[in-house]
């Protein structure tokens, strides 16, 4: 059995982690508090061919295993979980569908100009009344050689920051999911537009609007798959990417347990350094056992992924135990540094706002219950 | 096309040394490794004069086998190839036994034009492996390093030495070697398409029965111990009576006398 990363996957994430601490932490809380998006990192980020990690490189990636672009994610995440969400929504919420399900058309048109970050991608799933299961109030109508799309979906992330987005609308609302199909629209298409902002509570950097399509015409050829195709293509795609904010929920706790080791041992109380206290030893060492949990979840998912096996039980585990933990334990980090962690500046109080979101995008706990529940009792 | 070697050292992260509170010996079983930072400076330059001008690089390093890892890393921010001299006995040596497998590994590299150190490394800083390097292979040596110009087609480089109390410019006839410093240049992060292609190339194994054995050690450790900083945690203001207290606690402390 081997549990030890490649000397490559260990490489990159030294690199990542330099990276990191040159270009991102500097950033992380203006990024945060403005709000605002890193757009020079995104540069950076593609320089260093971290944009489309697990996607061949004659579609500009790098051609790497997908465990290689979740280490990518976590260390990012670990410092800007923002910038972490970048990468991986880039590569796994857009870049996937084109590669799994785009033609060779689509893919060189789309997912190599992701892959090198001339642009960016979003995916337009989410609507107003129904999140998991995304039907009804987005319709594409099919007029010669185009399709006609009206609708509003919401909570789309980089939606202001996009050149490209995957919309799921219905073809056939009477068949419900199995009417939903996907579409690949460029953000310069007449009839698509990001609108307002959301404030969000966390996250604050990955720019997230809603988007309106008002007779929004595209050629046949953007449909992406099949018609009816649409809801499959959706949850492939969520499957992988459970992973990836399984990755960055594990980046935001072990920072979380990182920021307080260091501040206990910094922070003195009763003539002594907090950390040779057993009620914050006891908190630092369930810290570091969830964290470790979690890593060990996260990367067995992606190990699978790799390999080909089926991944969707892993997948949903990881994620569910790594954001629970993100949660747990940047409330834990809060505690420990009392007053101080809940002021502004402080990492520990970003990251308690931005660990919320694991839990509930690409699904919530219960949501990967049902599925870890399905497999079991298949 | 010049032909550039350089020399690096793997060495224990500095970070993840910890020390025993109460023995003050240090702790290393989790320890991490990486390219002496210094090096890195080397190996940049090397890729700088590599981009520049055209040139070939070869990265030599004297290793346990256990660094095996260290070959990727080298060979993902800009050499083509790696030299790795190895053997299990090859751990804490010393800088002349270090210089004088370094010298024989690079004899067998055929000839070259410019060898390139970093001035120091992160462990031990002794200064010492560059300019023992360049005497046993009888060429000059630039030492202090902090720019580099090669000039082509005479067979020379000019170099900026940063000393004490000045700026000495030299021009050093190649074949030569040159220790540098970390403001030479920044190293870049290696990509990933960078770190995936270390892999593809090629490595000679040189192993001691193809060279000399390393003389003996001259110097023996006794013990190393980690420097430890007990902080008083007294408080004084800025008044004048303060002032006579600060300085009654650093004449008890022994501080000042």
């Amino acid at each position: 059995m081997h549990l030890e990363l490649t000397e490559e996957q260990q490489l990159v994430r030294a690199s990542v982690r330099e990276f990191c601490e040159k270009y991102i932490e500097p950033l992380a809380d203006a990024v945060d508090q403005e709000p605002c998006f890193p757009s020079e990192n995104v540069k950076r980020l593609a320089e260093q061919d971290w944009l489309g990690i697990p996607y061949p490189e004659e579609y500009g990636g790098a051609g790497a295993d997908y465990l290689t672009h979740i280490i990518a994610v976590e260390e990012l995440s670990r410092a800007c979980a923002a910038t972490g969400s970048i990468v991986e929504a880039n590569a796994s919420l857009v870049g996937f569908p084109l590669f799994k399900f785009g033609t060779e058309e689509q893919r060189k048109k789309y997912l190599t100009p992701l892959c090198k970050g001339e642009m960016l991608g979003a995916f337009a799933w989410t609507e107003a009344g129904a999140a998991t299961v995304a039907y009804g109030a987005t319709t594409a109508v099919s007029e010669g050689n185009e399709y006609v799309l009206n609708g509003a979906k919401t909570f789309v992330l980089y939606a202001p920051v996009a050149g490209v987005f995957i919309v799921f609308a219905a073809t056939d609302k009477s068949k419900g999911t199995e009417g939903l199909s996907a579409f690949i629209v460029p953000a310069d298409t007449p009839g698509i537009k990001a609108g307002e902002q959301v404030k969000k509570m966390g996250l604050r950097g990955a720019l997230t609007s809603e988007l309106v399509l008002k007779d929004c015409r595209i050629p046949k050829e953007n449909l992406l798959g099949q018609e009816g195709q649409g809801f499959t293509i959706a949850t492939t795609t969520l499957d992988g990417c459970r992973i990836g904010i399984a990755a960055q929920a594990l980046g935001i706790a072990e920072a979380a347990l990182e920021e307080s080791v260091r501040y206990s041992k910094e922070r003195v109380q009763f003539d002594k350094p907090i950390c040779t206290f057993q009620a914050i030893q006891w908190m630092l060492a369930n810290m570091a056992i969830e964290v470790e949990v979690s890593r060990y979840l996260t990367y067995h998912a992606a190990w699978c992924y790799d390999q080909g096996l089926p991944y969707s039980k892993e997948a949903a585990m990881a994620k569910l135990m790594a954001s629970q933990t993100a949660v747990r334990q940047t409330d834990t980090a809060v505690q420990i540094h009392g007053g101080i962690g809940t002021v502004k500046g402080q990492k520990v109080e970003r990251l308690y706002r931005d660990a919320k979101i694991t839990q509930i995008y690409e699904g919530t706990p219960d949501v990967m219950r049902m599925t870890i529940a399905d497999s079991l009792l298949q | 096309m010049l032909k550039v070697i350089t020399c690096f050292k793997w060495v224990i992260d500095e970070a993840d040394v910890k020390v025993d509170a109460s023995s003050r010996r240090l702790i290393l079983d989790r320890v991490g490794y990486k390219i002496s930072l210094y090096d890195r400076n080397a190996i940049e330059e090397a890729a700088l004069l590599q981009e520049k001008h055209g040139a070939s690089i070869v990265a030599v390093t004297v290793a346990p086998p256990t660094a095996k890892q260290c070959l990727k890393d080298a060979l993902s921010r800009g050499a083509d190839k790696a030299c790795f001299v190895n053997d299990p006995s090859l751990v804490d040596l010393e800088p002349t036994q270090t210089a004088a497998l370094l010298a024989a590994a690079i004899k067998g590299q055929g000839d070259f034009d410019l060898i390139l150190c970093g001035e120091g490394s992160s462990d031990l800083y002794t200064q010492q492996v560059g300019p023992i390097l360049a005497e046993k292979l009888g060429i000059p040596c630039g030492t202090y390093v902090n720019k580099l110009t090669v000039i082509e087609g005479e067979k020379r480089v000019i170099a900026e030495r940063k000393l004490d109390d000045c700026v000495e410019i030299v021009s050093i006839q190649l074949p030569a070697l040159v220790t540098v410093l970390p403001d030479i240049n920044t190293p870049r992060i290696p990509t990933l398409k960078q770190v995936l292609a270390a892999g593809k190339k090629p490595v000679d194994n040189i192993t001691l029965d193809k060279l000399e054995s390393p003389s003996e050690p001259g110097l023996e450790t006794t013990s190393i111990l980690g420097a430890t900083m007990e902080r008083r945690r007294l408080k004084f203001g800025a008044e004048a009576e303060n002032i006579r207290a600060a300085v009654g606690a650093l004449l008890k402390e022994g501080v000042i006398t």
